[in-house]
């Protein structure tokens, strides 16, 4: 058994709105595992994106604290990388210059910059567009260039809060391949971000499963569907079948709804 | 598919009729705009207005004496030197302003005071400082300059997209690299805008101070032509004096399109 890279400890979030306390987060603790592809699942409102961003340290927590490899996280991790769902690729600076960013941050040079960055563009697959402006792009693409980003810094975790959300379906399905098989080439792990229960399944080693008001995190399933998934109709599954109905049982029986 | 194109173009019957209007209609209206107000010369008094055979006369005229030449070179001297000066500090201080929540605090009574002040009734005060000379006109065009610039960076850098900075901040960028690399080149529309909108200004600044505190420029032959009834060379001068206001467009036009074109890009995928 892999040992634990993230430990999430007690963590809560709450927002003082003008019309009182909202509680984002509440008292929420996780640990994911060195390599493991963990999804959080759950409605909107369920503070699943908070969770992710508070792991990243781009949102402080209001309590509890968040661990990487047993140190204590303060601040944005650098050991992290995160692929936005808004992609928001910087459009005065080229592709490979947006693939750049983190390794400006790192104060790498100029050409080792370039060197890396390049590289990285070749793993998925935008060498050819390197030096065109990032809005030329259409949004799967833009999405590359967004993992792309994220992977330039060689993280240990990639935090992905709903990369694929303003894709069309097919685009989507070809992107979830894709990142399947960068997962698995890579060996990094992944913590995502999605409500889409199909996705979930088809990528993750884990799905973690939320609630709303307040965000909680209410329960944590093991998939136990073979690795890699793309080259079978693994949704046809039936273990894959029945996860999903128990899944969305789980999420709309807690909303209320009668099934 | 490539060949198909030009083929249906030119096959098409007619085809030119749907484009020559973009061209030929305008240049008809400016044809008889000019014309009518040629025509008009025959039966209004010359004092009042010139005619377009009469303004051209007299730019030739100008032009070959010299006297255009000089005042033009006189006052784009002054008014690109106070112009380079109010951007520079303009966009300085409007970045101190947006980057520093407290210069901000401390200036803008100041700044907010200046920009809705009539910049004119400070010229009387600017000829007791420095006298009739070059460095009132200078000053005067510098502080009219000054303001929009400023305002116009102090929005831009305030008005960052949050997507923009948080991706700096989650990629570990320091506070001083998300300025350099990300508020910075986003302010960039806003700055535009401002420097737009203060070259336009500069050349109001210019042909003011000049009417009021000179012998020099453009300014001063407008005071100079019409205080003596020479309507024609006063329009000519009038003529002259647009051009510079449209130059002025078009080149911040031309630098947004061709050192910026990400601009245009992103508003137009906004739409």
């Amino acid at each position: 058994m892999s040992g634990t890279v993230i430990e999430v400890r007690n963590v809560s979030k709450r927002y003082e709105g003008a019309h009182g306390t909202v509680n984002a987060l509440e008292d929420v603790s996780l640990d994911i595992r060195e390599g493991e592809f963990l999804s959080l699942v759950g409605p909107s409102g369920c503070g699943k994106t908070t969770l992710l961003r508070i792991i990243d340290g781009i949102t402080p927590p209001s309590r509890g604290d968040v661990f990487l490899d047993g140190r204590r996280l303060e601040g944005v991790s650098r050991e992290m990388a995160f692929v936005f769902q808004d992609i928001n690729l910087l459009p005065w600076r080229s592709v490979v210059e947006n693939v750049e960013i983190g390794l400006l941050a790192r104060g790498v040079g100029r050409e080792e910059r370039r060197r890396q960055a390049l590289e990285t563009l070749e793993l998925v697959g935008l060498r050819p567009v390197a030096e065109a402006p990032p809005y030329t792009l259409s949004g799967g693409m833009q999405q590359r260039v967004g993992v792309a980003r994220a992977l330039a810094i060689k993280p240990k975790v990639l935090l992905m809060d709903e990369p694929f959300g303003h894709l069309d379906n097919f685009t989507r399905e070809i992107l979830q391949i894709e990142i399947a098989k960068l997962w698995r080439r890579l060996g990094m792990t992944v913590v995502f971000v999605t409500h889409d229960v199909d996705e979930a399944i088809f990528l993750s080693d884990r799905i973690a499963l939320m609630q709303t008001t307040p965000g909680r995190l209410t329960e944590v399933l093991e998939v136990g569907l073979p690795h890699p998934r793309w080259e079978f109709n693994v949704l046809a599954d039936p273990r894959a079948i029945a996860l999903r109905e128990s899944i969305i049982e789980r999420l709309h029986v807690r909303q209320g709804v009668m099934v | 598919m490539s060949t198909g194109a030009p083929a249906v173009e030119g096959g098409r019957p007619g085809g030119w009729r749907l484009r020559a209007p973009r061209n030929t209609v305008p240049a008809l209206a400016i044809f008889a705009a000019l014309g009518a107000w040629q025509l008009s010369g025959l039966f209004l008094n010359p004092i009042l207005i010139s005619t377009p055979s009469e303004v051209a006369h007299e730019l030739v005229f100008l032009t070959r004496s010299g006297t255009l030449q000089i005042s033009l070179m006189q006052s784009l001297e002054e008014m690109l030197i106070g112009m380079a000066a109010g951007l520079i500090v303009g966009l300085g201080l409007g970045l101190l302003m947006g980057r520093y929540a407290a210069v901000e605090k401390v200036l803008s009574p100041y700044v907010n005071f200046f920009n809705a002040t009539p910049l004119v009734v400070i010229i009387p005060l600017l000829v007791i400082w420095v006298g009739i000379s070059i460095w009132a006109r200078l000053l005067f065009v510098f502080l009219v300059t000054l303001w929009p610039v400023l305002l116009n960076t102090l929005a831009g850098i305030k008005n960052v997209n949050r997507g923009y900075v948080e991706v700096g901040m989650a990629f570990g960028l320091s506070e001083a690299q998300v300025v350099r690399h990300i508020s910075l080149p986003a302010a960039v529309p806003y700055i535009l805008t401002g420097i737009r909108i203060s070259s336009g200004l500069a050349i109001i600044g210019m042909i003011v101070s000049e009417m009021e505190v000179s012998f020099v420029g453009l300014g001063f032959l407008l005071v100079h032509f019409g205080s003596a009834f020479e309507t024609g060379r006063l329009m000519a001068v009038i003529i002259v004096s647009s051009c510079f206001g449209i130059a002025n467009v078009l080149i911040v036009k031309w630098i947004q399109s061709r050192f910026f074109p990400w601009i245009s890009a992103m508003a137009a995928s906004a739409l």
